[in-house]
C-alpha cells in the first residue's frame, strides 16, 4: 500500500514539476528589475514552505509521541525532520545564490536569514542527537522534547520579515497581504509548493519504511540474543 | 509556599556547594577574563569600533563562560547517584529545574558583574550611564541563557557525548535571545536609551524568556524522569 | 551582466537538484545496507534455531 502511495505521489509530483518548469522557463517573461534570476523563487520559496511545514508536522508528531508513547510517531518525526533539513538546505543555498546576484552578497545577518540558518542548525542538531542515543525509548523521548523546543525558531523564521526590517524582501505573497506578484507569476509558485510537498511526502514515506526495517532488525537481534 | 521554599532549598544547595569549592565559578571567570584580554590586544579596537562591538563581545564572552557553569549544573549530580536521589525526592522535576536555574542565574550574574567593569577598564568604555536599563537587559539575557543551558544540561546529562552535544544544541537555540541582548547592550553602551527601533529586540527577549521558561518547566519532568 | 544572471540562475537550479538527488541517493544506499543487514540477521537466526 505504502509502495503504491510513494509511486503515486512521485508521479504526480513529476508531472506537476515538469509542467511548472515549462511555464517558468518558457512562458513567463523576465522580471523588470531582476532579469532571469528571479525564476529561482520557484524553488526557493516552495523549499522553504515544505521544510517549515515538515518541522511543524515533526513538532506535532513529537507532542503526540510524548502523549501516547507510540514509537510510530517518533519514526514520523525523525523522517519528516530529515527531509525538512534537506529542503531547508535547498532554501538556504538557492537564496544565497540569488542574493549574490541581486544584493551582491552571498550572506547577511538579517533576521530572516539568521533565523533560517539557526533553524537548519537546530534540526541538524536534532539528527545528531538521535545518532548519539542508542536506546530507542530514550532517543524518542529526548528528541521529541528537542523538536518542540526547536519549533519556536520556526515561528520566528515565519514572522521575521513582518517583525523586523530585513535585507530579505518583505511580505510579497497574497496570503501574507503583501505587495503581490505580477499576474500569472504567483500561480506556478503555489503549484510548485504542492509538487515539492508531494516529493517530500514520498521521501518521508521511503524513510519511514526504512525505519520499519530498522525496527525489525532490532527486534530480530533481540530474539537472536534470547536464543 | 512550600513549592517556593523547595525551589529555594535546591537553589541554596547548589549555591552553597559551589561557593564552598568555587571551582566552576573560578573556571568560568578566568575564561571570561582571558577572552576579554585576548580580544583587546588581538584587535586593539579604536573607540568607535569598541562601541559597535561592545554588545557582541560581552555576550559572546558570557555565552562561552556561561556554558561552563551550565554544563556542570546537572553533570555535578552524576557521581554517587545524586541525580536519582533528587528525582526520587518529593520535589517535582519542575522545582528541581527552577531551583537549578535560580542558582545558575545568580552565578552567571556574578561572573557578568565582575566582567563588565574589567571590560570598561580595558576597552575604555563608560558603561555606567544607562546602568538601570543595562541591568534589566543583562538580567533578561542571562535568564534566557540560564533557562536554555539548564534545560539542555538536563537533556544531555545521561548521554555519553554530553560535552559535545551541549554546545551544539544550546548555541543555535540561544541565537535569537543573544541577538536581542547584543543589540540592546550595544545601544546602551553608547549611552542612549533603547529607542523605538530597539523595542522589537526588547520584546523578543521578554517573549523568549517567557516562552522558554514555560516550555522548560513543562517538559523537564519528561526529560529527567521519562 | 545578463550572461552572469543566466549562469547563476542555472547554478541555483543545479544546486537545488544536486542537494535533493544527493539525498535520494543516500536514502537508496541506506536501503540496500539495511536490506543486507536484515538478510544477515535472518540467516543468523535460522542458523541458531537449527
Amino acid at each position: 500500500m505504502r509502495e503504491k502511495l510513494i509511486y503515486l505521489f512521485s508521479a504526480i509530483a513529476a508531472v506537476l514539476l515538469a509542467w511548472d518548469l515549462y511555464r517558468v522557463f518558457m512562458v513567463l517573461p523576465d522580471e523588470a528589475n531582476q532579469g532571469a534570476i528571479y525564476r529561482i523563487i520557484y524553488f526557493h520559496v516552495p523549499a522553504a514552505m515544505t521544510s517549515l511545514l515538515g518541522f511543524f508536522v515533526a513538532m506535532v508528531c513529537s507532542a503526540l509521541y510524548l502523549i501516547t508513547r507510540n514509537l510510530r510517531f517518533d519514526s514520523v518525526a525523525a523522517a519528516v525532520t530529515e527531509v525538512g533539513v534537506v529542503f531547508a538546505a535547498v532554501n538556504l543555498v538557492t537564496g544565497s545564490i540569488w542574493g549574490r546576484i541581486i544584493w551582491g552578497i552571498w550572506w547577511t545577518w538579517d533576521a530572516r536569514l539568521t533565523s533560517m540558518l539557526v533553524c537548519w542548525l537546530l534540526y541538524a542538531g536534532y539528527l545528531m542527537l538521535r545518532r548519539a542515543i542508542d536506546e530507542p525509548t530514550q532517543r524518542a523521548r529526548l528528541s521529541a522534547v528537542l523538536s518542540i523546543f526547536a519549533f519556536v525558531d520556526v515561528i520566528i523564521v515565519w514572522k521575521s520579515i513582518e517583525w523586523w526590517r530585513t535585507q530579505h524582501p518583505g511580505p510579497v505573497l497574497s496570503i501574507r497581504n503583501g505587495g503581490g506578484m505580477a499576474p500569472g507569476m504567483e500561480s506556478p509558485l503555489w503549484w510548485n509548493v504542492l509538487a515539492m510537498a508531494l516529493v517530500a511526502t514520498s521521501l518521508v514515506l521511503l524513510r519511514m519504511r526504512q525505519e520499519g526495517i530498522r525496527r525489525e532488525i532490532d527486534a530480530l537481534r533481540r530474539y537472536a540474543h534470547a536464543l | 509556599m512550600l513549592y517556593l521554599r523547595q525551589i529555594l532549598a535546591i537553589a541554596g544547595k547548589d549555591l552553597r556547594s559551589e561557593l564552598r569549592s568555587k571551582e566552576t565559578v573560578n573556571a568560568s571567570l578566568s575564561f571570561a577574563l582571558v577572552i576579554l584580554l585576548l580580544f583587546s590586544f588581538a584587535f586593539d579596537p579604536s573607540a568607535e569600533t569598541v562601541r559597535e562591538i561592545s554588545g557582541g563581545l560581552l555576550w559572546l564572552v558570557f555565552a562561552f563562560a556561561g556554558a561552563l557553569v551550565l554544563n556542570r549544573s546537572f553533570a555535578r549530580e552524576q557521581p554517587n547517584d545524586c541525580l536519582d536521589a533528587l528525582i526520587a525526592s518529593p520535589t517535582s522535576g519542575a522545582q528541581l529545574f527552577l531551583g537549578k536555574c535560580l542558582a545558575n542565574f545568580v552565578l552567571l550574574m556574578a561572573v557578568e558583574m565582575i566582567c563588565v567593569p574589567v571590560f570598561g577598564i580595558f576597552y575604555n568604555v563608560a558603561w555606567t550611564r544607562r546602568i538601570g536599563w543595562l541591568t534589566v537587559v543583562f538580567a533578561l539575557g542571562t535568564w534566557a541563557l540560564t533557562i536554555i543551558g539548564t534545560m539542555f544540561s538536563a537533556l544531555t546529562v545521561n548521554l555519553r557525548l554530553r560535552e559535545l552535544m551541549l554546545p551544539i544544541l544550546v548555541y543555535p537555540m540561544m541565537i535569537p535571545a543573544l541577538m536581542g541582548a547584543i543589540q540592546l547592550t550595544t545601544v546602551l553602551m553608547t549611552g542612549a536609551p533603547p529607542g523605538p527601533e530597539n523595542q522589537v529586540w526588547l520584546r523578543l527577549l521578554v517573549g523568549f524568556d517567557i516562552i522558554f521558561t514555560i516550555l522548560g518547566v513543562g517538559l523537564v519532568e519528561i526529560v529527567l524522569v521519562g | 551582466m545578463d550572461t552572469r544572471n543566466f549562469t547563476f540562475m542555472f547554478y541555483g537550479f543545479l544546486a537545488a537538484w544536486i542537494i535533493v538527488l544527493g539525498y535520494v541517493v543516500s536514502i537508496a544506499m541506506r536501503e540496500s545496507r539495511l536490506r543486507k543487514e536484515l538478510d544477515r540477521v535472518r540467516q543468523m537466526i535460522e542458523g541458531r534455531e537449527k
